[in-house]
């Protein structure tokens, strides 16, 4: 069967995507930010994973409020980068894995998850971007297959992070029901800190993100019980997409050993964070 | 429109959705190259494909984010406007908090 090599964690702020594009990431301001990046992506490389379940919200590129489903699953064997308004950016197109798609959705409605299947979409930075800061840019192709997990944290209701945590237990037992041997890293992303509407714009919260990222290691049932009103205050109303943290985690094992965690703030109007964790048991 | 809960905090409900389908929908259409080429050619005409009010036409047009948000555009939509007019996200998160750019990267965001 499959397995679960590591769990992954990365902010997909924009920016982030804009600074490679420029060929900003030496200067001044993001030198921090993508120096702490390195050790993650030496780990991907000492760790050769075959697949990447990125675990991201559409920011209203693929998805309009039309139609918002609350959990998406990619099934599809090719995602192009999407037009986000700049047209689309100068990356590789991802490899995905039907198969697994298609499994996952079978396993998460037998465990009482009941997602969107798609088999059409174009992604969004939220998702190009941690793969960019895991893999780097390649010039032609990815070295995984990615699996594009849609949560929607933009449109009330949102899902309780709660919810979120028990997506990932039930992520974890569709990879180890995967026939093969094919190796998995699951990535949250999203975050840290940040919010983009109302007066209240420019809130970050270093304290409590730096706080957070203790606790995804140590503690997630205490991130896990926490509101989406909790979120909102603790993180900005942006920042509660953290909660996709949440399913990463929730496929893990209880006991994990952080392996890298970087953050750096702020990275555009958010605090930027990567995480690197393994199952204590392997 | 409900009340925020959290203040200066909008939260994306049914009621602020609601509120701002369209000038959300009018953004959405930014992610086309020929919707994007119609606006900058002819704003006001792209802008009333959309059915919008007077009230929306003029937040847009003055790119008064703050009222746009007011107005129930969501900043992953109204965002795409941006593309065509360029704005840097904290030039328009410093217009919604009524602050300077530099005083808002400063107090904001700690920058010195």
């Amino acid at each position: 069967m499959a397995k679960l090599i590591g769990g992954l964690g990365s902010s997909h702020v924009p920016s982030i995507g804009a600074a490679l594009d420029k060929g900003l990431s030496q200067n001044a301001d993001w030198k921090p930010f993508f120096d702490g990046t390195v050790a993650g992506q030496d780990w991907v490389k000492a760790h050769k994973p075959d697949v990447a379940v990125v675990v991201f919200n559409d920011h209203g590129n693929a998805f309009f409020l039309d139609k918002v489903p609350t959990f998406a699953v990619g099934c599809a064997e090719r995602y192009e980068p999407i037009d986000e308004g700049w047209g689309p950016r100068a990356i590789p197109a991802f490899e995905g894995h039907a198969a697994f798609g298609w499994h996952l959705a079978d396993s998460l409605v037998e465990n009482r998850f009941d997602p969107m299947i798609v088999q059409e979409i174009e992604v969004d930075h939220g998702m190009q971007v941690p793969m960019e800061l895991f893999f780097g840019r390649p010039e032609t192709a990815w070295p995984v297959k990615v699996v594009p997990l849609f949560v929607n944290v933009i449109q009330y209701p949102i899902p309780l992070p709660a919810r979120c945590y028990e997506l990932g237990h039930a992520l974890r037992k569709a990879i180890e029901s995967f026939p093969g041997d094919e190796r998995f890293v699951v990535i949250g992303t999203g975050g840290l800190s940040h919010q983009l509407q109302g007066a209240r714009a420019g809130f970050i919260n270093p304290e409590a993100d730096r706080e957070f990222l203790v606790d995804i290691a140590a503690n997630p049932a205490k991130l896990a019980a926490l509101t989406r009103q909790d979120y909102v205050r603790l993180y900005g109303s942006e920042g509660a997409e953290m909660m996709m943290w949440l399913v990463m985690r929730g496929a893990m094992d209880e006991a994990v050993r952080v392996h890298h965690t970087h953050y750096h703030v702020p990275a555009s109007m958010t605090g930027a964070a990567m995480m690197v964790l393994e199952n204590v048991a392997g | 429109m409900s009340e925020d809960r959290i203040p200066d905090t909008p939260i994306f409900d049914r009621a602020r959705q609601q509120r701002g389908y369209r000038l959300n929908k009018m953004a959405m259409g930014l992610g086309k190259p020929e919707n994007r080429a119609a606006f900058k050619a002819d704003e006001r005409a792209y802008l009333d494909r959309f059915c919008l009010t007077e009230e929306e036409i003029g937040a847009v047009m003055r790119r008064d984010w703050r009222e746009m948000v007011r107005l129930g555009g969501n900043v992953f939509y109204i965002l795409k406007i941006s593309a065509i007019d360029p704005a840097r996200m904290t030039e328009i998160g410093a217009h919604q908090a009524g602050m300077d750019h530099e005083t808002f990267l400063r107090e904001r965001l700690g920058k010195v």
